[in-house]
C-alpha cells in the first residue's frame, strides 16, 4: 500500500509493531538464543548451571553420525510425506462442503468440528480400536474388499500411516475453518463473469476459487511442513515412539532426550538439526510461491 | 424436454451429496460418540471388546465426581481458565493482527527480514525454550501469576502469519482512498482492514481462545498456588488418580470442551457474515 | 549519657528484630505427587499435624499428577527455582542424587525409626540422600473362581515359575478369550526376574553390563515362552486389544496377574469373583519389586534443618503414620512393624501377608546413572518380541552390544 513516509506513518508503524515484537524478542527470541548456546555444551538438566562445559560441535557429530538419526529422519518425513496431500484434500475439501448451504448445514458443521475438541486420550482409544489389526473397524472393512489389513500399531512398518490416519481426522476441522473463511472472504462477484460463460463447478473451483484462496493456501502448506516436522502429541499417545522404536520423530527425541534422560545440551542440539531442516524447507515453499500464489484482490 | 432430462439427475446428484455427508459424519463423530458415551458408564468396563456405544448402566457418576472432586475446586479453576482464556485471547489476537497490518501494508526496510525472523521463532520446539522461558519468568518475578501466563502471548507468530496472508488479499484501494481523504491509519486499521478480514479474523478468536482453553504444560509449571491453577491442570492431575476410573477422566474432557463449543458457535456466525463492504462499491 | 541511651537503644532495637526474626515461621515448599487425588485430605492432615507440633514452620504443598511430575521437578530444578523438599520414587531418585540434586542429609533424622532395608535404599557411601515415606510392593494376583473352574489348586508361597506356567495353561485352556497370566515383557519386570536366577544387568562394580549372562537369557525364555507359539498363556498386546491388564482381570478373563497392592482397592470394587495374592513366585529364589516413595532436600535450600524436621516427621511421626495406615495409603517404611497388624487385617484379599513376605525378597532397580538411556534401549527390543521369532539369545546379545555401543557406563 502507498503511504507517504511521514513521521507519523513511522510512529503507527512502530505502534502497531511494537507490542508483537516485544513478547517475540523477549519469550522467543531469548529462549531460542539460550538453546544454541545449549548445544554446544555440555549440559544436564539437573545439575547446576556453572557445571556446563563447552563441547564444541560434540552434540551435532553425536547425532548425526549416530544410527538413530536416519531413523528418526525417515519417520519424520514418512510422516509428513502421507500428511500434507491427505490434510490439503481433506481442509479443502471440507471447506467447500461447508461452504454450501443445504439442509442441516450447521449441524454437520459443528460435526464436523467435533474431532478438534476431541481429547487426543479418548481419540486415541476410539483409534487404537479402529485400527486394531484383529478387530479393528479399518481391517474389517477392509475385509470386505478382500484385503487383510496389517497391525498397524503394533506392526514396524504400518504404525505411522496409522498415526497419519488420526492425525488427519483430528486435524481436519481446524485447517477446514481457516479455508472456509477465506472461502467466504471470496466476492461474489467474481464468479459472474464465469456463471455468464456458463462454466462448470470444476472449472470455477480451478479457475477462480483455488487461486483466490492461494494465499491461505500457501499458508497451509508452510505451517504443515512446519508443525509437521515437529509432530509430538499425536505419536506420544498412539505409539509413543513404538513399536520398538518404529515411530521415533524429531520431537519424540528431543523431550526424552531432555526430560528422561536430563541431556539438555544433546536436546537443544537436535532441536537446532530439526530448525535448519524446516528452515530449509520453508524457504523452498517460500522461493516457489511466486509460480503459484495470487495475492491480487 | 430439458426439465425431465435434468431432474432425475439433480436427485441423483443431491441423494449422493448426503450420502457422502452421511459417510464423512460417521467418521468424524465416531471418537466423540464414544468419548460422550463412556462419560455416562459407571463402574462398569470402558474398554470392551467390541465396543459398548450405548452404556449398559447410565449414570451421571462420572460427572459427579469431577464436580466433588477432593482438593481443587470444579468450579474454581473453571473460572480462572475462563479469565486466562480470555485475556490471553484479546493479548494474542490484538497484537498479532497490528503486527500482520504492518507486515502486510505498511512494509518498510527490513521489514520483510523480521517477518522471516517471525516465522522463524516458529521452528524451533518449544520443549527446549521451556527452560529458558522458565527462568526469563523468573527473573521477572513472573512466577506463578497469571501476568506471567498473558505476557507470552504477545508472541504469536502464527497468529501474524495468518493474518497477514487474509490482510495481503485485501485491495489497497480502499485503504489508500480513504488515506487521502484524511483518515489515520489508526482509523483505517480498524474501520476498514478489520471488517474486511472478519472471517479470518473470528476464526483466530476461536484458534487462540481454544489454545489458551487447551494449554496444559506450561500452566502446569509455572503456577504453583492450588488456587490459580487451571481446568485443565486440574483434570490432568486427576489422570494418575483416576486411570482405572476412566468414565470420570471422560466427564471431564466432556466438560472441558462445553466453552470452546460456545465460542465456535458464535465465531462461526461471523465467518459466515463474510465480507461486509457496505458502501465501499 | 546520650553514647548509653542510644547504644541502649539500639540494643532493644537488635534484639527486637532478632525475636521478631526468630518468631518468623519458616515456609517450606513441598513438591508432592503420591498423593494427587484420592489421598489428598490424608496429605494435608498429616501436613496440618506437623504444622501443629511445629507452628515455626510452615508447609507450602504443591500438589502434581504422577504423569507430569518429573517434567515439572525437573525444569524447576534446571530453572534454578527447585522446591525445598520434593517427593521421589525410587526409579527416579538414583537419576536425581547421582547428579547431586539431593542434600546430604546424614545426622539431621533418626535413622532408627526406618527399616533397615528402606535406609540402605536412600544412602551411599555412608551418607542419607533421602527419607523414606512410603512404600508398595507388587504380588500375584489370582481369580480364585478361574481355579476352580480349571480344577488346580491355588498358588502358594512354594510355587516357582514351572509351576505358574502349569496353571496359566490349565486356565487357558478354558476358553478363547480366558488369558492364564499376565506380566509385561519390560525393562522393570526383566531386571527384575533375572534377580531371582542370580542374573543382573551389570556386573558387581558396575563397570560392564553383563545382559546376555546366560542366567538372563534362561529368564526371557521362560516369558517369550509365555506369549508365543500356538496355545500361548499371555495375551500381546495386539491381543489385549487397548484393554489394560487390569481390565482383564477385573473382567474375569485372567487368571493371574502381576501388578501392585495398589489394585487393591480398584480390584475389590470391580471384581465380582474371589481373589487373593501370594508372594511372586521365583526363579532359583524370589525376587519381587520394592517400590518406595522418599522425599529429599534440595541442596540450594535455605532451610535445610526445617525442611529434614518436616520429612522426618512425614516418614515416622506416629500420628502420621497413623493417618496413613487409617487411609490404606501405601505403607510406612518404619522400623516397627508391629504397628501393621492393622494393615493385615482388612480383606479382600485374605493372604496380606504375603505384602510383607515380598520386601524380604525386595530387587533395588540398578544404579545406572544413564538409566534413561539404557531401559530405553532395552524397552525397544523387549517390546517387540512377542511379535517376532527372536530367541531370548538373540535378543540378549543385541541388547548388549547396543548398550556397549552407546558408552553409558
Amino acid at each position: 500500500m502507498y503511504i507517504p513516509n511521514t513521521a507519523g506513518k513511522r510512529r503507527a508503524t512502530a505502534v502497531f509493531l511494537l507490542p508483537s515484537m516485544i513478547g517475540v524478542v523477549v519469550f522467543c527470541l531469548l529462549p531460542i538464543l539460550a538453546s544454541a548456546v545449549f548445544s554446544v555444551m555440555d549440559y544436564d538438566l539437573l545439575m547446576p548451571m556453572n557445571t556446563m562445559k563447552y563441547v564444541g560441535f560434540n552434540n551435532f557429530a553425536r547425532i548425526l553420525t549416530g544410527s538413530e538419526f536416519p531413523k528418526v529422519l525417515g519417520h519424520t518425513f514418512t510422516y509428513l510425506i502421507l500428511y500434507l496431500p491427505l490434510i490439503l484434500i481433506t481442509s479443502v475439501g471440507q471447506a467447500l462442503i461447508l461452504n454450501k448451504s443445504f439442509k442441516g448445514h450447521g449441524l454437520f458443521r459443528t460435526i464436523c468440528y467435533t474431532p478438534v475438541i476431541t481429547s487426543w486420550v479418548a481419540a486415541a482409544v476410539v483409534w487404537q480400536w479402529v485400527l486394531s489389526g484383529k478387530y479393528g473397524l479399518l481391517n474389517q472393512m477392509l475385509s470386505t474388499f478382500g484385503i487383510t489389513g496389517p497391525a498397524w500399531l503394533n506392526s514396524k512398518e504400518w504404525a505411522m500411516p496409522g498415526i497419519v490416519l488420526a492425525a488427519v481426522w483430528k486435524d481436519t476441522g481446524y485447517y477446514a475453518l481457516m479455508v472456509l473463511a477465506a472461502l467466504k472472504s471470496i466476492d461474489p462477484s467474481c464468479y459472474e463473469a464465469a456463471d455468464i460463460d456458463g462454466a462448470n463447478g470444476l472449472r470455477k473451483l480451478t479457475r477462480i476459487t483455488l487461486p483466490l484462496i492461494s494465499p491461505t493456501l500457501f499458508l497451509l502448506i508452510v505451517i504443515n511442513i512446519i508443525y509437521g516436522l515437529q509432530v509430538f502429541d499425536s505419536v506420544l499417545i498412539m505409539t509413543n515412539g513404538g513399536p520398538g522404536g518404529a515411530t521415533t520423530v524429531f520431537l519424540e527425541r528431543i523431550y526424552k532426550y531432555a526430560f528422561k534422560q536430563y541431556k539438555m545440551g544433546l536436546a537443544s542440539a537436535y532441536s537446532w538439526i530439526l530448525f535448519a531442516l524446516i528452515l530449509i524447507f520453508t524457504a523452498i515453499q517460500f522461493r516457489l510461491q511466486r509460480k503459484w500464489v495470487n495475492y491480487d484482490a | 424436454m430439458m426439465r425431465n432430462a435434468i431432474a432425475p439427475r439433480k436427485f441423483i446428484r443431491g441423494t449422493l451429496f448426503y450420502l457422502m455427508l452421511i459417510v464423512i459424519i460417521l467418521c468424524t463423530i465416531l471418537p466423540f460418540a464414544w468419548m460422550v458415551s463412556s462419560s455416562f458408564k459407571g463402574s462398569e468396563a470402558i474398554r470392551t471388546i467390541p465396543i459398548r456405544w450405548i452404556p449398559e448402566r447410565p449414570t451421571l457418576e462420572g460427572y459427579e465426581r469431577v464436580f466433588n472432586m477432593q482438593g481443587f475446586s470444579f468450579a474454581r479453576s473453571s473460572l480462572n481458565s475462563l479469565i486466562l482464556a480470555i485475556a490471553c485471547t484479546i493479548v494474542a489476537v490484538g497484537s498479532a493482527t497490528m503486527a500482520a497490518f504492518v507486515f502486510s501494508k505498511l512494509p518498510f526496510k527490513g521489514s520483510g527480514k523480521i517477518f522471516g525472523l517471525y516465522l522463524a521463532t516458529m521452528m524451533i520446539p518449544g520443549t527446549v525454550t521451556m527452560v529458558p522461558n522458565y527462568i526469563i519468568l523468573r527473573t521477572l518475578g513472573l512466577l506463578d501469576t497469571y501476568t506471567g501466563l498473558i505476557l507470552p502471548s504477545l508472541a504469536n507468530a502464527f497468529g501474524v502469519f495468518l493474518m497477514r496472508q487474509s490482510m495481503m488479499s485485501v485491495n489497497d484501494a480502499y485503504m489508500e482512498s480513504a488515506y487521502l481523504d484524511g483518515a489515520s491509519l489508526y482509523r483505517i486499521f480498524f474501520q476498514i482492514m478489520l471488517p474486511m478480514v472478519m472471517p479470518t479474523l473470528s476464526t483466530m478468536i476461536l484458534l487462540s481462545f481454544m489454545g489458551s482453553w487447551n494449554s496444559y504444560l506450561w500452566p502446569l509449571i509455572v503456577l504453583t498456588s492450588t488456587d490459580k491453577q487451571t481446568l485443565q491442570v486440574v483434570l490432568g492431575n486427576m489422570n494418575g488418580m483416576y486411570k482405572n476410573n476412566e468414565h470420570v477422566l471422560m466427564a471431564g474432557a466432556v466438560l472441558t470442551i462445553l466453552p470452546i463449543l460456545v465460542v465456535y458457535l458464535v465465531t462461526q456466525r461471523y465467518v459466515d457474515q463474510g465480507i461486509s463492504l457496505g458502501g465501499l462499491k | 549519657m546520650k553514647k548509653t541511651v542510644t547504644l541502649f537503644l539500639v540494643l532493644v532495637l537488635a534484639l527486637t528484630l532478632t525475636v521478631s526474626a526468630l518468631a518468623e515461621p519458616v515456609t517450606i515448599t513441598y513438591a508432592h505427587f503420591s498423593g494427587a487425588g484420592a489421598q489428598e485430605e490424608t496429605l494435608k492432615k498429616m501436613i496440618a499435624v506437623f504444622e501443629e507440633k511445629n507452628p515455626d514452620i510452615k508447609i507450602d504443598l504443591q500438589i502434581t499428577g504422577y504423569d507430569d511430575y518429573f517434567t515439572k521437578l525437573a525444569t524447576t530444578v534446571g530453572g534454578n527455582n527447585a522446591p525445598d523438599v520434593f517427593e521421589m520414587n525410587m526409579e527416579n531418585y538414583l537419576a536425581y542424587m547421582l547428579r547431586g540434586a539431593c542434600a546430604d542429609l546424614t545426622g539431621m533424622v533418626n535413622a532408627d525409626n526406618y527399616s533397615a532395608g528402606t535406609l540402605e535404599a536412600v544412602s551411599s557411601d555412608g551418607k542419607l540422600y533421602a527419607v523414606p515415606m512410603s512404600f508398595s510392593t507388587c504380588i500375584l494376583i489370582y481369580n480364585k473362581a478361574l481355579f476352580d473352574q480349571a480344577g488346580i489348586a491355588y498358588p502358594n508361597n512354594e510355587w516357582t515359575w514351572a509351576d505358574i506356567q502349569t496353571a496359566a495353561e490349565a486356565i487357558k485352556a478354558l476358553g478363547d478369550d480366558i488369558w492364564g497370566f499376565y506380566q509385561p515383557i519390560s525393562y522393570n519386570e526383566f531386571y527384575k526376574s533375572v534377580k531371582g536366577n542370580g542374573g543382573s544387568l551389570l556386573n558387581d562394580d558396575y563397570t560392564a553390563f553383563t545382559v546376555n549372562s546366560p542366567e538372563n537369557v534362561a529368564v526371557l525364555d521362560a516369558m517369550l515362552k509365555r506369549v508365543r507359539g500356538e496355545n500361548h498363556v499371555q495375551p500381546t498386546a495386539e491381543e489385549m486389544a487397548g484393554r489394560g491388564d487390569w481390565d482383564l482381570f477385573t473382567e474375569g478373563k485372567l487368571g493371574m496377574i502381576i501388578t501392585g497392592i495398589w489394585a487393591f482397592p480398584t480390584f475389590t470394587e470391580k471384581c465380582s469373583f474371589d481373589w487373593d495374592i501370594v508372594v511372586e513366585p521365583g526363579y532359583a529364589t524370589k525376587s519381587t519389586f520394592f517400590f518406595a516413595n522418599v522425599n529429599c532436600v534440595s541442596p540450594s535450600s535455605e532451610k535445610k534443618e526445617a525442611a529434614a524436621k518436616f520429612i522426618d516427621a512425614m516418614g515416622s511421626d506416629p500420628d502420621i503414620v497413623q493417618l496413613r495406615l487409617d487411609a490404606s495409603w501405601e505403607l510406612p517404611t518404619i522400623a516397627d512393624q508391629s504397628k501393621l497388624t492393622q494393615y493385615l487385617e482388612v480383606t479382600p484379599p485374605a493372604n496380606r501377608a504375603a505384602v510383607f513376605d515380598s520386601m524380604d525378597y525386595a530387587a533395588a532397580p540398578p544404579a545406572l546413572k544413564e538409566s534413561g538411556a539404557a531401559s530405553e534401549i532395552i524397552g525397544n527390543v523387549l517390546s517387540t518380541l512377542e511379535m517376532n521369532d527372536i530367541s531370548a539369545q538373540e535378543a540378549l546379545d543385541d541388547i548388549q552390544s547396543q548398550l556397549e555401543d552407546a558408552g553409558l557406563l
